[in-house]
This record gives structure tokens, C-alpha cells and sequence, in this order.
């Protein structure tokens, strides 16, 4: 049994950090606060259960949920230590989100026809941003959320997973998914069939700039892109999509005074730092007093900065862990898309593959996009850092992704050309 | 497979942004961090600071020279003493920042050291007001005040220091402000455009051309180059390239030795001495003593200029009178004088004499590290007895204590009013007592005072025999 107690194994790791994080933040604050050690507790054993189930249980890749748990801790371990109600909703959150992730591996395996219902996806994806249009709340200046019963949530996040599933089902076949029965004329299907799939494509990502979601429409026009220089045949589509970037921007820039703020804010924060450039401001000067190795978690002031536990929890990371620390989590992601992409090399069935592929560039250019927005790399867009900004909806969004992908990941139901086998 | 080939490079593309932002991480942290910390809009330094109370600052002894109190939610820094630290101490204002010891020692006033940063002591705002750590500095509270009750509002500098431990005993400038926080803000504006320049720290920054006081440095590299016992003639005046130099008051001294010529200040034998030692010997000293180098000091101290690419002989004779390009702090010159007193070596100068936890539990205490050998120690005492000389029968023999022995040398420095005869020079002196065994080290200068002997050394002398005789 001993022989369980080593540090060759990644999930003792995990454990490891969890305990002394957690034992740390309840020895650094007096009088002491005995719901550190019961949130430490809880978080470490759902965590590690989660890991263990799918170690145990030959569920396919364990290093994806490995990965993905030390994610969860550090974001965990940061929430909890910004705001305690917070971190407890968090680590509820995350107990559900796991829940969800084991359902959907299972719902996923079962279901296993959903190359077939593009429609579905297409409609369901109208559905939710119709009823965000309208019922949509206004919160942070975004209107995406809705909220039924005291409960918000954020439709969009489930778009981009059905966007994905569109995708693949689309490329499966490339350029066959629509009008089969109608048209004849296989050139005037295809050429038809690809102005649909831009039609889709453009209208998801019409819908989420006019809720305001600009880090989310960045983000399905870069998977969109990378799905169809990938899959698509047509070198020629890719380019013409990639060529819209330019105009994209210009025309948003000037529409959307929301954009231009952004933008301005990035170019010179400093210009109009009560205003304007405030959060990104505030996100580097946490950076900048982390320094290499952190104040240590407890000791900085992250708290200054605006919405930090979502958008800015790389800026608090930073600030409590050190730049060493913020490295981490970029590696971590970093990992995550190596071992994600290793997964979709080696599967044959088309749809999976480029399911996979969504998800696994999602994940990772989401990481991206957000990190180098607080960091102020690039302009910042309001997105989550998946895994580990606080909140609900992307937590269980990425949760369910991460379990399409788990299922995915399991060699045993890998067949070539992914029909069901009755 | 071609699509795998196209998704190995997805893959490469999305590493190499995880990339980028690893290198801008490292890059920020690396250049920017000092910018961003410093930024006036960043509320880290005051949240803390709310919950602290700023530790005081004592003179040697322990006597009080600045504290905190609290005013309803507000903390104010109070300086029982005025101007008179405000260019040691400075300010500590939540409008216009920290300067000085306040500003270099903010962390261990605020009881920010490693140690509690491992306990937690620093974070959260729900925490108990926490007492900041106290600082005691090198300076002789009595001292200082006589120096600034001598200076009586005439611009300059004095200071003193402990030539064997490099301790700053008083460190004087004027013109002072009130660094009180009110005081500050109402006078902030006409403070900075003041011609007067009060936030210099005269002592340390104010760079004076150092006349004669830098003949000390030619009299050591002549020793060292052989012409100890030389004989000079001097009638008065000499004429170099066709630029005259001349005694004070055109005095010829007839023939005179080396001891002799520092004793009266003789431009003309160092003129002349300054065109026979070369530039090589020029660079040599001024290196060793430390011109044009930073010197670690607990507040901002300029460097010491003696800024010449290449030398004819009007500059070498100018140099050696300490005329021309040359500059100094008055406190670096203070350091030139330890050196000598102390058998030639310089110490690194301190401010700071210990730091006192706030719960008394162990007092740091800062020692002073050797900056390096200026002279030979044979060099040195020969200068020394030289320097006795100056104040026994010299231009500095207003310098002298009943009693004790001092070393010292004057200076007249020559500035830009007194070159249009609009205005005296600028008066200088530094010297040490008592010279067997030097316990303190002066350098005063008062611009515009005229000759060394006129108005530096009364004040110097005072100085010495107030601190000798505690």
C-alpha cells in the first residue's frame, strides 16, 4: 500500500499540491478558518476520484483528466482564496461539471450516431441565441445571459460545442451535408453546400458580436478556420475565409464602439487608465508585484483587479504563484492541445477526428485568447480560461467537451468510418 | 496522410503561441515590472501601507525624528525637526510619494521584510493594524542640528562622518523644505520651479567644483610619483599655453616644498605640478577615489565628474586647482577626507545603523563595507601630517582646537557668478580631527561664501569640537 505513496505518479502530485495549498491558506490566516481544510478536503477527493475512475477503469486517456485536474486546482485553490462563497460554488460547480463529464462519456459511447443530426445542431444553436436575444440579461455589458429562476446561464458557451459538432458532421462528408435530395448537379450542390456552411459559420459568429461576445466569436471563426484548412479540399475556401479577417476587423472596429474600446485599451492602456485601459492596468501591475515566484497564495492583492476570478484569474495566478506559476497553467494547456492532438492523429473515423480536432483548437486558442488578453498580447476579449476561471457555464461546457473527448480518446470504440454497428 | 501532416501543424502553430506568451510573460517581468510597480495608479503600496503603522525613525542616540500618528482614518507622517531632515528622511506623502529614507527603507517601515512575506503578515485587508519596523540612523541628532543652525539658510551642505566606519554623523542641506504632508502639498508646485532647488539633497547630489580641497588628491599622486621633497619656486602667478593662473591675492611665496604648498594653497606650484604628473596620473587617482563611479549609498548620491577624454596643459592645470570640468558632492569629498584619515582606506558611506523589529525582537544592524584602498597607508600619513600643517599655519589655521589636533584643507571654488565678479566662490572646506586618531571627518561647503577660511571653516570647527567633546 506504500507503494501508493510516491512521486513518479502524477495524481500524487495533484494531491499533493492540493493538501499543502490548501493546509498553507488555512495556516496563513488567523483565527483559523476550519472551511479552508473542509473545501481543501472535498476538492482534493473529488478530484482525485475523478482521476482514479478513469485511471482505474481503462476509460481511454488518463492524461487528459490528469491534466485537466491540476487546471482545476490551481483555479480552485485561487477562487476559494479570492472569495470563499465563490470557491465554494466553484468546487459544486466542479463536482456537477465532473458529473456531467462522466454522463457524457457514457451518453456519447450510446448515443454514437451523431454524424446525423447537423440539423439539429444547427436549429438547437438558433434556438439558444433567439431566446438570449430575448430574454437576455445584461451583465458586464454583455448580453448573454439568461436567467430562469435566479439561475444564469450563458447559452453561448453550449454553442460553441454544437458549432464543432456541425463542423464535423459537415466535413465528414465534405460538401454533402445539405440539399442531397434536391439537387442534382453535384457541382451546383457543392458550391451551394459551401455557401450554407459560411452562411452557419457566419451567422454563429454574427450572433455572438452582437451579444457582445467578441473573445467567443474570435475564437469559433479560429476553429472554423483550422477545421477547414485541415478537412476541407478546398485550399481556395480557406483562403478566401482567412481574407475576411481584414475586413472582419476594420468594419467591427468602426461599428462597434465596444471593439474600439478594447482595442484603444490595448494599444495604450496607460492613455486613459481610470477608464478604458483600468482593468488591463490593474492585470499588469498584479503581474508585475507576483514577480518570478509569487507572493505566495493568500499574500497578494489580486483583489484590486476587476473580475478576477473569471476573465482575469491568469492575472491573480501570476500574482500569488509568480510568473513561474503562470508558465504552469500555459504549460499545462499547452500539454492538454499536445495530447488532445495526439489523440485525434491516431483515430480513423473521420467524424471523431474532426470533433476532436474542434474541441482539443477550441481549448486551447480559448487559452490562448484570454491569457493574452490580461497580459495584453493581443486586445482582451471577455472569455473564461477553461477549467480554471470561476463559473458555471464554462465550467460545464468545458466539462461536457472534455467528456465527448474522453470518449473519443477510448481506442475501443474507434472504428473506421464511425457508422453505428447496430 | 496528408490530414494528419495538416494537424501536426495546428498543433506547432498552437504551441507557438503558448510560446509567445511564455517569452511576453518573462519579458514583462524582466523590463517592464519596475515601470508597472512604480506606477502611481497602482493601490498595492497604499493598501498596505493602510493597515501598517509606519515605523518611526531615530538619530543614533534615539532621539524621535519621525513617527506616525493616526488622524481619524488617516495615518500622518510627523517630523518633530522640520526641514532640517528633509533631504535625509524626506517625505512620505500619499499624494507625492516617498523620497529618501523613506522612500529606500519603505519595506522595512512598513515591516515588509522576507520573513513576514513567508507568514502571511503582509496580505488581506481584514487584518489587525500591524506596526512597521523602526529605523535608526548613523546621524548625531546634536550635529545635525548645529550644522543647520551654521549654515543659518545659506545655501550648502555639511556634512560628517566616522572615518573608520563609514558612518554619516550629520549630513546638512540647504536650502530644506518642511516635508510635512500639508506643508508639502501646499508649496509642491513652487518647490519644483524654485531656482533654489530645495528637494537636492546638497549633501549628496549638488556637485561643486572642488578648488583647492582636490589638491589632497595631487599632493598623493605627487608623493607617489617621487616628488615629496621637491622645491618649487613661486612668484605669484604662472603662465600656462598663455592662460594665467595666480595665487589668491597674487601672494609669492618665493621657494616652498611640497608640505609647504598645501599649507598655503599654492595654485601656482600645483599648476605646475599638475602639468608635470600627465593626465595617466590625473586618471589613476581620480579612478581610485572613485570619480565617475556609483557609489552604494542608502539615497540617491551623484557621481563625481572628471569627465576628460583627453587633457592639454591648461586643463591639467586647471584640474590640479581643482577648477575646470571637475565636480563633486560635498559627501564624496567627505569620503576623499575619511580615506586619508583612515591610512587610506575608504569606506563605503551608511545611514542606516540598524533596523529594530517592531517587537523588539532583533535589531539588524547595517555595517558599512570597505569601498577599496585609495593610497598607500604611507601616502596617507604623510598627507595627514601635511594636512596638520594647513590648519597650524595655513589657509586653515581658523580650524584649529584647543587641545586637539586637527588635519584639514581649505577650498575657494570658482562658479559661474564669481567669474563675472557678480558673486563670492563658493567656499570649501574638509578636514578630520583628531588627526592622530580621527574620530570625525568634515566637508562644508557654502556656496557663495567666499574663501575657504571665510566661511566653511568656522563651521567645520564647530562641528569637530561639538562632536569631540560629547
Amino acid at each position: 500500500m506504500l507503494g501508493a505513496i510516491t512521486y513518479r505518479r502524477p495524481l500524487n502530485l495533484i494531491a499533493a499540491f492540493n493538501i499543502i495549498g490548501y493546509l498553507f491558506l488555512f495556516f496563513s490566516d488567523e483565527p483559523y478558518n476550519w472551511m479552508t481544510l473542509a473545501v481543501g478536503g472535498a476538492a482534493t477527493f473529488i478530484i482525485c476520484s475523478a482521476c482514479l475512475i478513469i485511471i482505474k477503469r481503462n476509460h481511454g486517456d488518463e492524461y487528459l483528466i490528469l491534466i485537466v485536474s491540476m487546471l482545476l486546482s490551481v483555479g480552485l485553490m485561487m477562487i476559494y482564496r479570492l472569495d470563499e462563497r465563490l470557491g465554494l460554488k466553484q468546487l459544486v460547480w466542479i463536482a456537477v461539471g465532473l458529473g456531467l463529464f462522466f454522463a457524457f462519456y457514457h451518453i456519447y459511447i450510446k448515443v454514437d450516431k451523431w454524424d446525423r443530426f447537423a440539423y439539429v445542431y444547427i436549429a438547437l444553436s438558433a434556438v439558444l441565441y433567439l431566446v438570449t436575444l430575448v430574454l437576455g440579461r445584461n451583465i458586464n455589458g454583455a448580453v448573454n445571459w439568461i436567467v430562469i429562476g435566479g439561475f444564469s446561464f450563458q447559452p453561448s458557451e453550449l454553442c460553441k460545442i454544437l458549432f464543432v459538432f456541425f463542423l464535423a458532421s459537415y466535413f465528414k462528408n465534405p460538401d454533402n451535408l445539405f440539399l442531397e435530395k434536391y439537387i442534382q448537379d453535384k457541382r451546383l450542390r457543392v458550391l451551394l453546400n459551401k455557401v450554407l456552411l459560411m452562411l452557419v459559420a457566419y451567422c454563429n459568429i454574427g450572433f455572438l458580436v452582437l451579444q457582445r461576445e467578441l473573445g467567443t466569436a474570435l475564437l469559433l471563426f479560429l476553429t472554423f478556420l483550422l477545421v477547414l484548412y485541415v478537412f476541407s479540399k478546398d485550399l481556395k475556401l480557406f483562403l478566401l475565409n482567412s481574407a475576411f479577417i481584414v475586413p472582419g476587423v476594420i468594419f467591427g472596429y468602426f461599428m462597434f464602439y465596444h471593439l474600439r474600446v478594447r482595442v484603444d485599451a490595448w494599444l495604450n492602456p496607460w492613455a486613459d487608465i481610470t477608464n478604458k485601459g483600468y482593468q488591463i492596468a490593474q492585470s499588469l501591475f498584479a503581474i508585475a508585484s507576483g514577480g518570478f515566484f509569487g507572493t505566495g497564495i493568500g499574500m497578494g492583492r489580486p483583489d484590486m483587479v476587476p473580475a478576477v476570478s473569471t476573465d482575469f484569474i491568469f492575472s491573480a495566478i501570476c500574482e500569488e504563484m509568480g510568473i513561474f506559476g503562470g508558465v504552469a497553467v500555459v504549460l499545462l494547456c499547452m500539454l492538454f492541445t499536445y495530447r488532445g492532438i495526439k489523440i485525434v492523429l491516431g483515430l480513423k473515423d473521420r467524424f471523431k477526428k474532426i470533433l476532436g480536432l474542434g474541441i482539443v483548437t477550441m481549448i486551447g486558442l480559448q487559452t490562448f485568447i484570454i491569457i493574452g488578453g490580461v497580459i495584453k498580447l493581443i486586445p482582451l476579449t471577455g472569455i473564461t480560461l477553461p477549467f480554471v476561471s470561476y463559473g458555471g457555464s464554462s465550467l460545464i461546457t468545458s466539462f461536457i467537451a472534455l467528456g465527448i473527448l474522453q470518449a473519443i480518446s477510448n481506442p475501443k470504440f474507434d472504428r473506421a468510418g464511425g457508422e453505428a454497428n447496430g | 496522410m496528408d490530414e494528419n501532416r495538416k494537424i501536426i501543424q495546428v498543433l506547432i502553430a498552437i504551441c507557438s503561441l503558448f510560446f509567445i506568451i511564455v517569452g511576453y510573460l518573462t519579458y514583462i517581468q524582466l523590463f517592464r515590472s519596475r515601470d508597472f510597480m512604480a506606477n502611481t495608479y497602482n493601490r498595492r503600496q497604499y493598501k498596505i501601507e493602510e493597515n501598517t503603522s509606519r515605523g518611526n525613525i531615530y538619530d543614533r542616540n534615539g532621539v524621535l525624528l519621525a513617527y506616525s500618528k493616526l488622524e481619524g482614518e488617516e495615518q500622518e507622517r510627523i517630523y518633530p525637526y522640520g526641514a532640517l531632515y528633509s533631504q535625509v528622511i524626506g517625505y512620505s506623502s500619499k499624494v507625492y510619494g516617498k523620497s529618501q529614507i523613506e522612500a529606500a527603507y519603505n519595506n522595512e517601515l512598513l515591516g515588509i521584510d522576507d520573513l513576514s512575506q513567508v507568514f502571511g503578515m503582509v496580505s488581506g485587508s481584514n487584518y489587525p493594524t500591524r506596526k512597521g519596523n523602526n529605523l535608526y540612523l548613523t546621524i548625531d541628532h546634536k550635529l545635525q542640528a548645529l550644522g543647520g543652525e551654521l549654515l543659518n539658510g545659506r545655501k550648502g551642505a555639511v556634512v560628517a562622518m566616522d572615518p573608520k566606519t563609514g558612518e554619516i554623523l550629520a549630513l546638512v542641506s540647504s536650502p530644506n523644505f518642511d516635508p510635512g504632508a500639508k506643508k508639502l502639498e501646499e508649496n509642491w508646485q513652487s518647490m519644483v520651479e524654485s531656482e533654489d532647488a530645495p528637494f537636492l539633497c546638497r549633501a549628496a547630489q549638488g556637485l561643486y567644483a572642488p578648488g583647492s580641497t582636490f589638491k589632497i588628491l595631487i599632493t598623493a599622486a605627487a608623493i607617489e610619483n617621487g616628488m615629496e621633497n621637491e622645491v618649487f619656486e613661486d612668484n605669484g602667478s604662472i603662465i600656462i599655453d598663455e592662460r594665467e593662473i595666480r595665487n589668491s591675492e597674487s601672494k609669492a611665496y618665493g621657494k616652498i616644498d611640497l608640505k609647504k604648498a598645501l599649507a598655503l594653497s599654492s595654485n601656482v606650484v600645483y599648476a605646475h605640478l599638475g602639468t608635470e604628473l600627465g593626465m595617466g596620473s590625473f586618471m589613476d587617482i581620480t579612478n581610485r577615489t572613485g570619480f565617475e563611479k556609483e557609489i552604494p549609498f542608502d539615497i540617491p548620491m551623484s557621481k563625481s565628474r572628471f569627465p576628460y577624454e583627453s587633457m592639454d596643459k591648461t586643463d591639467l592645470a586647471e584640474a590640479a586647482i581643482g577648477q575646470g570640468k571637475v565636480l563633486v558632492t560635498p559627501l564624496h569629498m567627505a569620503m576623499i577626507t575619511s580615506g586619508v584619515a583612515n591610512g587610506g582606506i575608504m569606506m563605503e558611506p551608511v545611514l542606516v545603523k540598524s533596523i529594530a523589529h517592531a517587537e523588539g525582537k532583533s535589531n539588524k544592524e547595517l555595517k558599512a563595507d570597505k569601498l577599496g584602498r585609495i593610497m598607500e597607508s604611507d601616502v596617507a600619513e604623510k598627507i595627514r601630517v601635511m594636512m596638520q600643517e594647513v590648519v597650524a599655519s595655513g589657509t586653515g589655521h581658523n580650524a584649529a582646537i584647543k587641545g586637539i589636533s586637527v588635519a584639514g584643507k581649505t577650498g575657494t571654488a570658482e562658479n559661474e557668478l564669481s567669474v563675472k565678479k557678480k558673486a563670492k566662490e563658493h567656499s570649501w572646506f574638509v578636514g578630520f580631527a583628531p588627526a592622530e586618531d580621527p574620530k570625525i571627518a568634515v566637508a562644508v561647503i557654502v556656496e557663495y561664501g567666499g574663501s575657504g577660511s571665510e566661511a566653511a571653516v568656522p563651521i567645520a570647527k564647530r562641528i569637530m569640537s561639538q562632536y569631540l567633546s560629547q
